[in-house]
């Protein structure tokens, strides 16, 4: 592969549009891998995954295949899925159990941090083979950090803390958490996964864009005008029209994008703010109200933010809650893993509710989903083409402002987030080594 | 109609018509297929327990069945434009319990169905457990289980049910 200098790489994103290279250039995939994923902190998985010791789930960090693993110790570490001996990966399923890893290979075994347990037939090693040299180990990632249950990974031992780099985006994890009576989440609801011919770019784009609901999922909307119930009890939801007051609300929510870092969010859409009146919904409000009284619970039921895209590859839905994280297997190919959330302490009737809702609304056979994914096929298709050499991001770069952080901030279906996004993807990929 | 009995063939013969109608893209009539409490179901995890409190690839009681048939009628399902083309094959069809007293029995069979979409055909395998109640002359559907041997797979979008 021929290098891509840093001059090349900012000639490709320009203030109001990106070259279509981003999304089809095998050489530019490569580059995200290594200075983009290989530098940012990434999200790895949340703890309630593997909640006893010995638990794992199978993860990666852009193209790196890792374990988030719970120790004996108590705690969570993220290891690389490879045998310190002879290379082979150590764990085949997605999620389990172990007293030890054993590799299957010569039966070398290693404690759920990583650590070297024993050698098989130790004899064969002189008496000068260390067992103790920690290149024994299944080697761990350089920095792992835990914030309110959500694991990040960084294989850059340098860079900027979890807390710097998440900035005010770190309050979507705060707002999502909060809404749990016991202040913990539950992503242990099942997975749904999904796969598209296209650019990874094109999933995180698109949870926080605004602009293509009534387009894209136009099928999901009714003659009156609505959306399909989208909360447990509600018969029909927002009201979604590309024209007339529906437009008009729909412009009101916030666009923010962060200066740095590339995260990104859509303040809640002005539909869901009823919150629901019914008998489970009381006992929730009630559960919150005896951890943090009346004005604090207000407070927490607020919705602010919809959809929040923490860059590189996780994104935080507060409609219906999940989780998603964002798989880059090639330059057109991604892989997505949805997990719906459930909130500890929370009445069971309303978390089923959360669960069963995600099939319908984020499944592989989904409502809503499934026409984001044509849409994604659809971009890699013309994006591939030469009919142009760019792919536009302009709408709201007139009235993008900055908030009192210096984040962007805008309103309504503009283009904020992503120019956020191609911001600290230039940033991160243009990074000396 | 099937003559609703409890016997292979006419069993058999009520789940060649459903595959008919699905085939056919008679969405519809493939919903009044199942009684008003039925429910169509297709976990995400092998052996997995329940459709409660676990996610699953469908889960479909009649009423999200009639969202969803409304968005693939929809001139507007980007997904289905084109429409995906199906071929559902039923075999080793055997009925497996019986409960006289309730008029229902539990079938279970093999599935393979293609689906095809712009030069793209896709093959799935399932082993299919359907409970069916003897209503009238017929049957319906009390609960439908498809267990895809790729379950936990990724899959591209799907949108005809299996």
């Amino acid at each position: 592969m021929n290098a891509i200098n840093p001059a090349e790489l900012r000639a490709l994103i320009r203030p109001d549009r990106v070259h279509r290279s981003l999304y089809t250039d095998p050489a530019i995939f490569t580059l995200e891998m290594k200075n983009l994923f290989g530098r940012a902190w990434v999200y790895v998985g949340h703890d309630s995954l593997v909640p006893k010791p010995g638990d794992y789930l199978a993860s990666r960090i852009g193209s790196e295949p890792v374990l988030l693993s719970r120790h004996t110790d108590g705690k969570v570490y993220v290891i690389y899925n490879r045998c310190s001996h002879r290379g082979a990966a150590v764990c085949n399923e997605e999620r389990g159990n172990v007293k030890l890893f054993r590799c299957p290979y010569h039966g070398w075994t290693f404690a759920a941090n990583g650590d070297l347990d024993a050698v098989s037939m130790r004899r064969g090693y002189g008496p000068d083979f260390d067992l103790n040299d920690p290149a024994l180990n299944m080697g761990r990632v350089p920095r792992m950090e835990v914030y309110r249950g959500f694991v990040f990974a960084s294989l850059s031992a340098e860079g900027p803390s979890l807390a710097e780099f998440l900035g005010h985006a770190r309050e979507s994890l705060d707002e999502i958490v909060d809404r749990a009576p016991d202040g913990e989440l539950d992503l242990s609801g099942g997975v749904h996964k999904y796969v598209f011919r296209g650019n990874w770019k094109l999933q995180l784009e698109n949870v926080v864009d605004m602009y293509h609901v009534p387009f894209s999922h136009e099928s999901t909307i009714s003659r009156s005008g609505r959306q399909f119930g989208r909360r447990p009890g509600e018969e029909s939801a927002s009201a979604i029209s590309d024209k007339g007051a529906a437009a008009d609300r729909w412009e009101q929510r916030v666009a923010w994008g962060a200066a740095q870092y590339g995260h990104s969010y859509a303040g809640h859409q002005p539909v869901a703010e009823g919150l629901p009146d019914d008998p489970v919904f009381k006992e929730y409000v009630a559960a919150l109200e005896a951890r943090h009284g009346k004005a604090r619970t207000e407070e927490i039921l607020v919705p602010r933010r919809h959809n929040t895209a923490f860059f590189p590859n996780m994104t935080l839905q507060a409609l219906n809650y999940h989780v998603r994280v964002i798989i880059p297997l090639a330059v057109d190919r991604t892989e997505i893993h949805v997990y719906p959330v459930q909130f500890k302490g929370a009445p069971a009737a309303m978390n089923a509710g959360f669960v069963r809702h995600m099939n319908v609304t984020h499944s592989a056979a989904s409502f809503i989903q499934t026409d984001d994914l044509e849409c994604f096929r659809r971009c890699q298709e013309g994006i591939a083409t030469q009919g142009s050499d760019w792919v536009w991001f302009a709408r709201g770069t007139d009235t993008d402002r900055e908030d009192e952080h210096g984040d962007f901030i805008n309103k309504g279906t503009v283009e904020t987030q992503q120019r956020a996004q191609h911001a600290a993807w230039l940033h991160f990929m243009s990074q000396p080594a | 109609m099937t003559e609703a009995r409890f016997d292979r063939s006419a069993v058999e013969a009520f789940l060649i018509h459903e595959a008919a109608l699905l085939d056919d893209r008679e969405f519809e009539q493939w919903r009044d297929l199942f009684d008003e409490d039925g429910y169509y179901w297709v976990p995400l995890r092998p052996d997995q327990k329940s459709p409660e409190g676990e996610s699953s690839l469908f889960y479909d009681d009649r009423k999200v069945m009639q969202t969803r048939i409304e968005r693939l009628r929809h001139p507007r399902i980007h997904s289905q434009t084109p429409p995906h083309r199906t071929c559902h094959l039923i075999g080793n069809v055997a009925i497996t319990e019986m409960d006289a007293a309730k008029s229902e029995c539990t079938v279970r069979s093999s599935l393979m169905m293609a689906d095809y979409r712009l030069r793209v055909q896709r093959n799935f395998a399932a082993k299919v457990t359907h409970r069916l109640r003897v209503v009238g002359d017929t049957f319906k559907i009390v609960w439908k289980r498809v267990d895809l041997i790729n379950c936990d797979d990724a899959f591209e979008l799907i949108a005809v049910p299996f």
